[in-house]
């Protein structure tokens, strides 16, 4: 009798069909088919992508037949290709970061207030504002898309398809993503700190300062991070408000080409996106854990990376 | 101890913003649906107010959108590749998030790293990832060749509608396992627990226990990819290019962008928003009887 | 032939747009004050069934003249063109060589600018808010539709001498613009089957029905390609008919024309798109419908190193049968700059201009007297088997195919049409 089976009291001499179909059932075992389909998924997940930067890499033309390997070829050194040397990939590059960049910038803070405006805030008019902070996360982007166009077309119509309208754009629906995200980490703190600080004799201002804010921070700069992820990845709203080639972005270049017959600089241009938000995954991530080390310590073992990410909550 | 007015006063800036890029863009496209065309130019002329409204438009894309006609057709065939993306997405997402949230143990923050990876790479490039390696010399076809799956290297990219199912269930599914995942984490494992201990095996704690609990967590991760996925116009042009898999996105981008007549676009996109503005508002329905009934 | 991939989206947004430009709306003739100014050259063009566009100026037809009205008077000759500020060229994009934009602000001495437009839908849209723009870009079938609304400026001949001295004699007095008092021809291009003999066995220059290639193509399934613009695909369908009035209004025509365009899907499954300049030397598409300009670029531009340009072919139809288009420079209404405009003008038509943009950048034919299809093939610019490529001014007369603009009632003929095709419906 192994450990296990004597621990289980299971009888000693069971046949091999018996024996079979207990290992399968143990339900103290690791969950093995589980295990092979996550694993499979995620290999699935990934592969397309690093098989893509792969090909960034490639020291032919060709997006399907490896050539050999060349460092720069797509990056640098071909003169008219390569995304140092078209202007057009180039200008995409500069477009797609200065979007995400203002996006970034805009949406973090007004998301923050409105965060907190809405999840400290009592009424229906409350309510009424949740829905309407929720319903671009469901709305189809190409609706979003006509509707802006349309607006800045025939209302605000001083505002031309461009850079700006782009922003716009961004904003619009970046607020729900920062919002969700702030919400949770909200939810989770509680409100215990600032009673406990208010207890001590902090005025509201304080409070909000020295205590709610910085205990928001991962928070914060996490939808920072997903502000500027889903800014850099997105591709219908900017494409309904763009001005023509100046105003191009990343995504928009690559559904070009992908329609005609694109070159490795393609996937090169996507790599250097890839590059840029696995930096910001990890130094967020970096920061994150930096930043909560205090709550690790103070014995909130139990909770889960998922909730401490501000994992999404509707 | 915060003064009165405090929250309304912080959530203001974001409520008029969205009021003002997001409520009023779609009254715009409501004015563009029931406006009018103007004679020289041929631009859409939006007309505001509702008594003025010029109905023609509207009906004729209503009409259209009767069994039978023109844009009921590819509303079913979007919906059906909705439906099979969805049905595939939670059966290969479940598991997954199932597993991350239950069983993970020490592996659990790098398997929601491996997880999360995908949500920052950009859809377009996965999907240009994808369009590679089903080319017709790419991997795919290679490694089918190879193992004799197939004697012919099937022709993915060329109006292929399981090409299109499959490239909307790759994009959207790190959309469905997040939320998912987030809902099955908040589980309270004790249930489990108890149900184990009560004699139930674990398939029937599965199902009596984990699965009610987490209905309203696959419906919401659904809504939050079935919705999007209604509008979505450029991943059939990319994996197919074919008129064969056109979706409804695709004929508000050709009516929209430049045909004679942008005001049946704008009624094709009010159709849409209607239509999904009913699975919204049936969504909220049930959540809200659903945290009722958790409440009492 | 060089193998450089130069500007690889460049043709995409220009020709991308093609597939959404042509669209009319016409209400009936509107205010009274436009029927009074267009009474004159009502009562001059009234063929009895001549069509009329908006503001009453009827719609021109290669068999039907039209001359457009002034509502200003050109400006004066003999006057210095205006110093400083920048000059706006307002075009799609890639479709004229920045260097040469550049070489004229420097003999000027005015900075220039390109703006650019993906369609002339929203070019038109851009030029009725005045946006700033100097000279522009236009198609034939808007013309008519720009006048009307006032965007554009008359022209002073006298500023432009290269047009009587340069350009192809059947275009010094246009159809679409007599005494050209509006407009110089830019590009002019036909429509054609473009294939790769390596790949198609069949020789279509010798076929009964050229076009019929398409309907019996099942061989190249998914390889073959048509052009992602309605008045096009629609237009070979009635071609591969010969049905000869591409501007027809009738519904009944239109319905043969989708659905023999609709019959090619399950035949050849065919890519609508007009990426052909790339898929075509490339290897992915055998088989496509094509704008000439494209071959001439996917020889010039996109050839891979190890690919050979013997065995691109071009074939298209002769005169009255085949579709020839051209696209024109005209002044902005708003320009600041008029005399600078005129000089611009006259500028793209210049012999040597005009070549350098064609060769170095655009592909796209200028009509001018001293390009002609042995000179190209002498100089080893195009091979010998795309010489059908070059169009020869004998290819324009008034029976000539031309897309032209149509009644707001048979635009919308169309594009229905077309989206059925393009939704595969």
């Amino acid at each position: 009798m192994t450990a296990a089976s004597a621990s289980l009291a299971l009888p000693a001499n069971r046949s091999a069909l018996r024996r079979a179909r207990d290992w399968a059932a143990n339900p103290w075992a690791r969950p093995r088919f589980l295990v092979l389909v996550t694993w499979v998924y995620i290999v699935w997940s990934i592969a397309p992508v690093i098989i893509a930067i792969q090909f960034s890499f490639n020291a032919g033309r060709s997006l399907t037949a490896w050539q050999g390997f060349s460092l720069t070829r797509w990056y640098f050194d071909d003169p008219e290709n390569s995304v140092w040397n078209d202007p057009a990939l180039q200008g995409a590059l500069i477009q797609s970061l200065k979007l995400a960049a203002l996006d970034m910038l805009i949406a973090t803070p007004l998301g923050v207030l409105l965060a907190l405006g809405l999840a400290r805030w009592r009424g229906y008019a409350a309510e009424a504002g949740n829905l309407l902070m929720l319903f671009p996360l469901v709305t189809p982007e190409i609706v979003m898309g006509v509707s802006l166009s349309l607006v800045f077309a025939y209302l605000f119509d001083f505002i031309e398809p461009s850079t700006t309208a782009q922003v716009l754009g961004h904003v619009t629906f970046s607020l729900s993503y920062v919002v969700v995200i702030v919400r949770g980490r909200l939810f989770s703190i509680g409100r215990q700190y600032e009673e406990a600080a208010a207890d001590l004799g902090a005025t509201p201002w304080e409070t909000l300062w020295l205590v709610l804010l910085p205990l928001l921070l991962p928070a914060v700069l996490s939808s920072m991070m997903i502000v500027f992820a889903i800014s850099i990845d997105d591709f219908v709203i900017s494409q309904w408000l763009s001005c023509g080639a100046d105003c191009d972005t990343i995504p928009i270049r690559i559904y070009s080409a992908t329609r005609a017959a694109p070159l490795p600089s393609i996937n090169a241009l996507a790599a250097i996106m890839v590059y840029f938000t696995i930096a910001a995954l990890v130094l967020s991530y970096f920061l994150f854990r930096f930043l909560t080390r205090g709550e690790r310590a103070a014995g909130k073992a139990g909770r889960s990376v998922v909730q401490d990410m501000g994992g999404f909550d509707m | 101890m915060y003064p009165r007015g405090l929250w309304p006063l912080f959530a203001l800036p974001g409520i008029v913003w969205l009021l003002l890029l997001f409520l009023v863009p779609f009254y715009a496209v409501i004015a563009v649906a029931f406006g009018t065309v103007d004679p020289i130019f041929q631009n859409p002329v939006p007309v505001w107010n509702p008594l003025d409204w010029n109905y023609d438009y509207v009906l004729e894309t209503v009409i259209g959108f009767l069994p039978g006609n023109d844009y009921w057709r590819v509303f079913v065939r979007t919906t059906k590749y909705v439906a099979a993306s969805l049905a595939l997405c939670l059966l290969i997402g479940y598991p997954v998030a199932y597993y991350i949230s239950r069983h993970a143990g020490r592996t659990k923050s790098l398997l929601v790293a491996l997880l999360v990876l995908p949500f920052w790479v950009s859809y377009l490039m996965r999907m240009l990832a994808w369009v590679n390696l089903l080319a017709p010399g790419g991997y795919v076809n290679d490694i089918l060749t190879w193992t004799h799956l197939v004697t012919t290297p099937p022709d993915w990219l060329n109006g292929n509608p399981y090409s299109v199912v499959l490239g909307l269930v790759y994009g959207y599914i790190p959309y469905l396992i997040m939320p998912l995942l987030a809902s099955l984490d908040r589980i309270d494992k004790s249930l489990l627990e108890a149900a184990r201990d009560l004699g139930a095996s674990p398939f029937r704690a599965f199902v009596h226990v984990t699965l009610p609990l987490s209905k309203t967590g696959i419906l919401g991760a659904s809504v939050i990819i079935t919705l999007p996925m209604f509008g979505d116009y450029y991943t059939p042009n990319i994996v197919s290019g074919s008129p064969q898999t056109s979706m409804l996105g695709n004929q508000i981008d050709i009516f929209f962008h430049g045909g004679p007549q942008p005001a049946i676009g704008a009624a094709l996109t009010m159709v849409l928003s209607t239509f999904l503005g009913v699975l919204m508002v049936y969504y909220m329905y049930t959540v809200a009887k659903a945290s009722r009934e958790a409440r009492t | 032939m060089r193998d450089d991939d130069v500007h690889p989206n460049r043709n995409l947004n220009r020709r991308r747009s093609s597939r959404i430009s042509r669209r009319r709306a016409l209400k009936i003739l509107g205010s009274g004050v436009a029927a009074a100014v267009a009474a004159p050259w009502v009562l001059r063009h009234a063929l009895a069934d001549q069509l009329m566009g908006p503001g009453g100026i009827p719609l021109a037809r290669p068999n039907a003249p039209v001359t457009l009205p002034r509502f200003e008077d050109p400006i004066k000759s003999g006057l210095e063109p205006e110093k400083g500020g920048t000059f706006t060229v307002f075009n799609y994009s890639d479709y004229i060589d920045k260097k040469v934009v550049d070489e004229f602000g420097k003999k000027y001495k005015v900075k220039t600018q390109i703006t650019t437009f993906d369609s002339m839908d929203i070019a038109i849209t851009r030029l009725a808010k005045h946006v700033k723009a100097d000279v522009t870009n236009i198609s034939l079938d808007r013309l008519g539709q720009a006048v009307a609304g006032k965007l554009l400026k008359p022209v002073n001949p006298d500023y432009v001498p290269n047009l009587k001295k340069n350009v192809w004699p059947q275009l010094q007095s246009p159809f679409y613009d007599v005494e050209s008092r509006y407009t110089v021809p830019y590009t002019i291009y036909s429509t054609g089957i473009g294939w790769r003999s390596d790949k198609v066995k069949e020789d279509i220059y010798h076929l009964e029905n050229p076009w019929s290639i398409f309907w019996a193509s099942q061989a190249y399934k998914g390889y073959v390609g048509v052009l992602d613009d309605s008045r096009e695909a629609l237009g070979m369908a009635l071609l591969y008919q010969k049905n000869y009035d591409v501007n027809t209004e009738d519904p009944a025509v239109i319905d043969k024309a989708l659905a023999d365009l609709k019959a090619l899907i399950p035949i050849c499954n065919p890519k609508v798109n007009i990426t052909e300049y790339q898929t075509l030397p490339e290897g992915t598409s055998y088989l496509h419908e094509v704008w000439s300009g494209d071959m001439l670029s996917a020889v010039i531009s996109y050839m891979p190193k190890d690919g050979d340009p013997s065995t691109l072919q071009y074939w298209t139809p002769p005169r009255g049968k085949a579709l020839v288009q051209n696209d024109c420079w005209a002044i902005s209404a708003t320009t600041k700059k008029p005399v600078l405009a005129h000089l611009f003008l006259n500028y793209i038509i210049d012999e040597q201009v005009a070549t350098d943009n064609f060769l170095n950048f655009t592909g796209y034919q200028p009509p001018q007297i001293s390009i002609t299809a042995d000179g190209l093939v002498a100089k080893g610019v195009i091979p010998k088997n795309l010489e059908s490529v070059v169009l020869r001014p004998e290819d324009l007369g008034s029976d000539s195919l031309q897309l032209m603009a149509l009644t707001a009632k048979g635009q919308a003929l169309w594009q229905s049409a077309y989206s059925k095709f393009i939704s595969g419906v």
